[in-house]
């Protein structure tokens, strides 16, 4: 076969002469003597998708693509666009990397193990917490499987988590489908001015909360000024506290371990992965004493034959593999390419670098904040706390108009309310800032 | 292979052992349930106080490649626990009849457990 | 073939040191000159501080210490692990397709419209009548078929409380069962291999909400069975699930809907050749028939005359992440498809199939049970297959799944998929031979040519150290 024809797999490098041969040695006619389906189940193979040359879907998607609008976006609640050093692609599309399966021959996988691990090493750094598995599928998974592993633990004092008020809605319905299976309750807590109201956590906590999940930052963008109260709340109460964070933020703000975090979430793809359409890389870190609940898979250091220090994936037992119905979770496939893109893009940046970063996402928040603020008709932020990376701006007129307007000069904001946007700033469109502010100022009508 | 399966002692159906001195048994797994176990990397075990019911899970042993509830033998209150399994749950491996055991209950008098098998019901039982 | 694994050394205790060996940089956050007031930052941070050079070069040197599919065959039985098409990695790369997944759907028109044309292709693939693409791997999508049934079941006062399952199924059905907060049944095999079907009638009630099947099974036979098993459990009112696991056995020569199938998911990363990267991301989309639409997780995509819409199916379950999925192995998937076509999708299938049984016919080893298609489960006898699988790993091929599924005893699954020419079959075939007649000593010092010599995993479990925190 050769890469221009189209009448068969270009992937399957068999010549006729070859295939004649192997089907002689089977001692058949043709491959469709080798399939036992029965009759009445066969199909003819005419699924009507044609193929077509590498080239031509090249240009068909490239054209298709061109239909997004372009936009220069200033959006985050949760999928958060930093800039991708060129490092990352080159070293994470190295095939030995990307094309090769889970280390379950880890002799001949040490390289992507020690990755992994290195990995997983990096949340432990940056939550505190001595446990990081080497990823979940995104931040919306990883509270779900959190609040799961809090049902396990504490079972026996109730089965509610209480999860803010402002909380992304489809992170919201993940957690319920999760929690379903094993009739776990959900309730809330409000908020005030941005921050979780520590009055209305106090209100609604009972014997019955099993875990209290928290965000630093918040859904709209605030920090929290309480988190060690809503994690001595947690403990009050027999229950574990859940924070949910970003690998750039955790580098700045309180380390969950000081404030009393028992599990750590939220979503480490905000740096190696950019901006792509919320495909995500969940975090997954927690104490010690919870180890044989953790999900997912686990590499931890060993000894080979020689004596030298090697890697492997441990504590397998813990899997759907070995322990079917009884598992942790049924995760299996997760996102560890993702993992690799982070974790060089972190080491990248250095501790400099990242807390840098992470330094900047609070300057140009108040920064951008404050000159929209100026403008009459707007008012930013709404909420008179620190803001990392993002905020929300009050518009007199209505929000969806206003964002409408924004568009057709070229901008993408998010609509949270009937008279409030949220404005996302970080590396990949501070370029643009003054411009933004300057259609902000050409919309206010 | 062949296993030992020592006189002085009586067995569950799950692989447990016991002993019964005065008051109190003694537990662990045979050798023959290491064996199927493999390397056994941790071992879950109550707390002193704790008290255990016969028939029901007092554990959890776990190797490299497989996990398994452990069976009380009879009822009581835990006494002590080999916590050297802990550090070095590979005791279950290299010497389950001995330093490998695992709990010592103190038999309550509503002890309810009845049909422990013998050595040679045992042994017929993994033959 | 002889392999030699690159293996850099650093003195007697290690191989390439950690990031954390290389550099370890401890700086203070917070003070003076941060945005923050002290009491909303922490302390400080350690981290390696390198230089991009040093950088490139630690990760090269642990690239060139790991094993994948382009170093050569790799056929782990159930992980169809094809070669990964590198025009996929381009496409998926256009900048114009990064976008931010709030986008307003008349702004997000292309990714849309991709989205669009990969539920067709894989429903019209599946014999399905709408598929959702938001679960990010095949365990999720489990996860998300069950939901469906157990919403479907709901809405019709079914009360149903079981899963049934064949005793080889993959590991992760029995763990989605029960998160899904059913109970398991487990089916025992019959003695050709396929279901028991006087077990299965034993076991189907009005309780069984769903039975969960991979066809070709684990050991690779087709369930001829299927559509006197399918009437059994719809009889019952129950539903019939498909684990898209084997799906490369079938393409473009059966297809699950037509079976009978409800609810199926796909292996995008298996079936469609998107790559596996170290153990994901992979995509496992849902496909369900016309009665379980309303049911599909929220949003869905439809072309009307207005272009691409999302739309929230009316019962839907809600959301299985947090946003679309895993949307650039989707589009990989959506590339590989279109390049293969109706006559490339059947020449996967065939090839796979064929190259199955022509490895099977040059090895020594017995396969217990045929006729198999894409994959079969050999036994190694009275060796260890997972003895056998290190030594294999000398000979420049990476081994079999071993001692799965239980059936087969010290079973080695294997899957050479269509991407091996006759070459590397016979390659394969001979690092299996080998290692069968190998003496038991050669096999306990194996590996010897890999980086790592036989890994301590008991050592690894008595005495985690997970971080590099731990080793210091």
């Amino acid at each position: 076969m050769t890469n221009g024809h189209t009448d068969g797999s270009p992937f399957a490098p068999h010549t006729d002469e070859e295939t004649a041969e192997m089907l002689d040695i089977l001692g058949v006619e043709q491959e469709a003597d080798l399939f036992d389906i029965p009759g009445d189940v066969a199909f003819d193979g005419k699924l009507g998708i044609d193929s077509r040359t590498e080239q031509e879907i090249r240009t068909e998607l490239s054209r298709l693509f061109g239909r997004n609008d372009e936009l220069v976006e200033f959006m985050g609640r949760g999928h958060y666009a930093h800039y991708v050093p060129s490092i990352v692609n080159h070293l994470s599309l190295r095939a030995e990397f990307l094309t090769s399966y889970t280390q379950y021959q880890p002799e001949i996988t040490q390289g992507f193990l020690q990755v992994l691990f290195e990995y997983q090493s990096m949340l432990v750094e940056l939550t505190g917490l001595p446990i990081a598995n080497c990823s979940m599928y995104d931040a919306a998974t990883s509270l779900a499987e959190a609040s799961l592993l809090a049902n396990r633990v504490r079972s026996t004092s109730g089965d509610t988590v209480l999860v803010p008020e402002q909380l992304r809605s489809g992170k919201r319905s993940v957690l319920e489908n999760y929690v379903a299976g094993v009739d776990m309750q959900i309730e809330t807590y409000a908020m005030d001015d941005g921050n979780a109201s520590i009055e209305d956590i106090q209100s609604v906590v009972g014997d019955e909360t099993v875990a209290i999940y928290a965000e630093n930052p918040t859904l709209r963008g605030t920090i929290e000024e309480s988190l060690s109260e809503i994690g001595a709340i947690a403990h009050e109460n027999d229950a574990l506290f859940i924070l949910g964070s970003d690998l750039v933020a955790l580098s700045l703000l309180q380390e969950p371990k000081s404030v009393g975090a028992d599990v750590v979430v939220g979503e480490a793809g905000v740096l190696g992965l950019g901006s792509s359409y919320g495909m995500g890389l969940g975090i997954f870190a927690t104490k010690e004493e919870f180890l044989r609940q953790v999900p997912g898979r686990l590499v931890g250091v060993s000894e080979d034959a020689d004596d030298r220090r090697a890697y492997t994936l441990t504590l397998q037992t813990r899997e759907q593999h070995i322990r079917k119905e009884r598992a942790t979770s049924n995760i299996c496939t997760n996102q560890a390419w993702v993992a690799l893109r982070t974790a060089i893009h972190t080491a990248w940046l250095g501790p400099d670098g990242l807390v840098s970063l992470a330094e900047d996402s609070v300057t140009n928040a108040a920064s951008l904040a404050s000159d929209i603020d100026e403008i009459s008709g707007y008012r930013a932020p709404v909420h008179d706390r620190h803001h990392f990376r993002e905020f929300v701006v009050r518009t007199d007129q209505p929000a969806t108009a206003i964002a409408s307007d924004l568009e057709a000069e070229g901008f993408a904001v998010h609509v949270v309310g009937e008279h409030e946007l949220q404005v996302c700033i970080t590396d990949v469109n501070v370029h643009a800032a003054d411009e933004l502010v300057a259609a902000f100022l050409e919309v206010r009508q | 292979m062949s296993f030992d399966v020592p006189e002085d002692r009586n067995y569950l159906e799950s692989h447990e052992w016991t002993t019964l001195e005065e008051d109190t048994v003694t537990v662990g797994i045979t050798d023959f349930a290491q064996d199927e176990l493999g390397d056994v990397v941790f071992v879950e075990l109550p707390s002193e106080g704790d008290t255990v019911t016969a028939g029901d899970t007092f554990g959890v042993i776990e190797s490299i490649k497989a996990v398994s509830d452990l069976y009380a033998p009879v009822s009581g209150e835990v006494t002590a626990v080999n916590e050297a399994l802990f550090d070095q749950p590979e005791l279950v491996n290299d010497d389950p009849f001995g330093d490998g055991w695992m709990l010592k209950i103190n038999v309550s008098d509503d002890d309810t457990s009845d049909s422990l098998l013998t050595a040679a019901e045992y042994a017929d039982q993994i033959a | 073939m002889i392999y030699e694994q690159a293996r850099y050394t650093e003195g007697e205790d290690k191989h390439e040191p950690l990031l954390s060996e290389k550099d370890d940089t401890t700086i203070n956050v917070g003070g003076d000159d941060s945005p923050l007031p002290d009491s909303l930052t922490r302390d400080e941070l350690s981290l390696p501080a390198l230089s991009e050079p040093e950088i490139a070069r630690h990760y090269t040197r642990l690239s060139q210490m790991n094993w994948s599919i382009e170093s050569g065959p790799y056929p782990l039985g159930s992980c169809t692990m094809k070669y990964n098409p590198k025009f996929t990695e381009d496409i998926a790369a256009d900048p114009s397709a990064a976008i931010h997944p709030d986008r307003r759907a008349e702004t997000a028109q292309g990714n849309l419209g991709m989205l669009y044309g990969l539920q067709e292709f894989l429903g019209t693939i599946g014999g399905m009548d709408a598929v959702t693409l938001q679960p990010p791997a095949g365990a999720a999508g489990e996860f998300t078929g069950i939901l469906v049934a157990k919403a479907y079941h709901e809405a019709h006062g079914n009360d149903k409380s079981e899963v049934i399952i064949p005793a080889s199924a993959h590991g992760t059905n029995f763990a989605t069962a029960a998160m899904a907060g059913y109970e398991v049944v487990e089916l025992p095999s019959a003695e050709d291999g396929r279901v028991d079907v006087d077990a299965l009638e034993a076991a189907v009630s009005e309780d069984t909400a769903a039975l969960m099947l991979t066809n070709p099974n684990t050991v690779g036979l087709f369930e001829r069975d299927i559509v006197e098993i399918a009437e059994m459990v719809h009889d019952v009112g129950g539903l019939l699930y498909y684990d898209g696991a084997n799906l490369n056995a079938l393409l473009g020569r059966g297809r699950p809907g037509d079976m009978g199938f409800d609810i199926m998911h796909y292996n995008v990363h298996k079936t469609f050749a998107t790559p596996h990267g170290g153990g994901g991301p992979g995509a496992g989309p849902v496909g369900v028939v016309e009665k379980l639409a309303p049911y599909l997780p929220s949003p869905q995509v439809e072309q009307t005359d207005n272009g691409f819409e999302l739309f929230e199916p009316e019962q839907s379950i809600g959301k299985v992440h947090g946003f679309s999925g895993n949307w650039l192995v989707l589009i990989k998937a959506y590339a590989y498809i279109a390049r293969l076509g109706d006559e490339g999708l059947l020449d996967a299938s065939a090839k796979a199939v064929l190259n199955a049984n022509y490895l099977a016919s040059q090895i020594d080893l017995e396969v217990p049970y045929g006729p198999f298609h894409h994959e079969f489960a050999a036994t190694a006898g009275d060796r260890d297959a997972a003895d056998l699988a290190k030594r294999m790993l000398d000979f420049g091929v990476h081994p079999p799944t071993t001692k799965w599924p239980e059936m087969v005893p010290e079973a080695m699954l294997t899957e050479p998929t269509e991407i091996e020419n006759q070459a590397s079959l016979d390659d394969l075939a001979e690092a299996f031979n080998i290692a069968f007649g190998d003496s038991e000593d050669a096999i306990q010092q194996a590996p010897s040519r890999t980086t790592a010599k036989r890994i301590d995993q008991a050592s690894a479990a008595r005495n985690p150290r997970l971080s590099w925190h731990r080793l210091k």
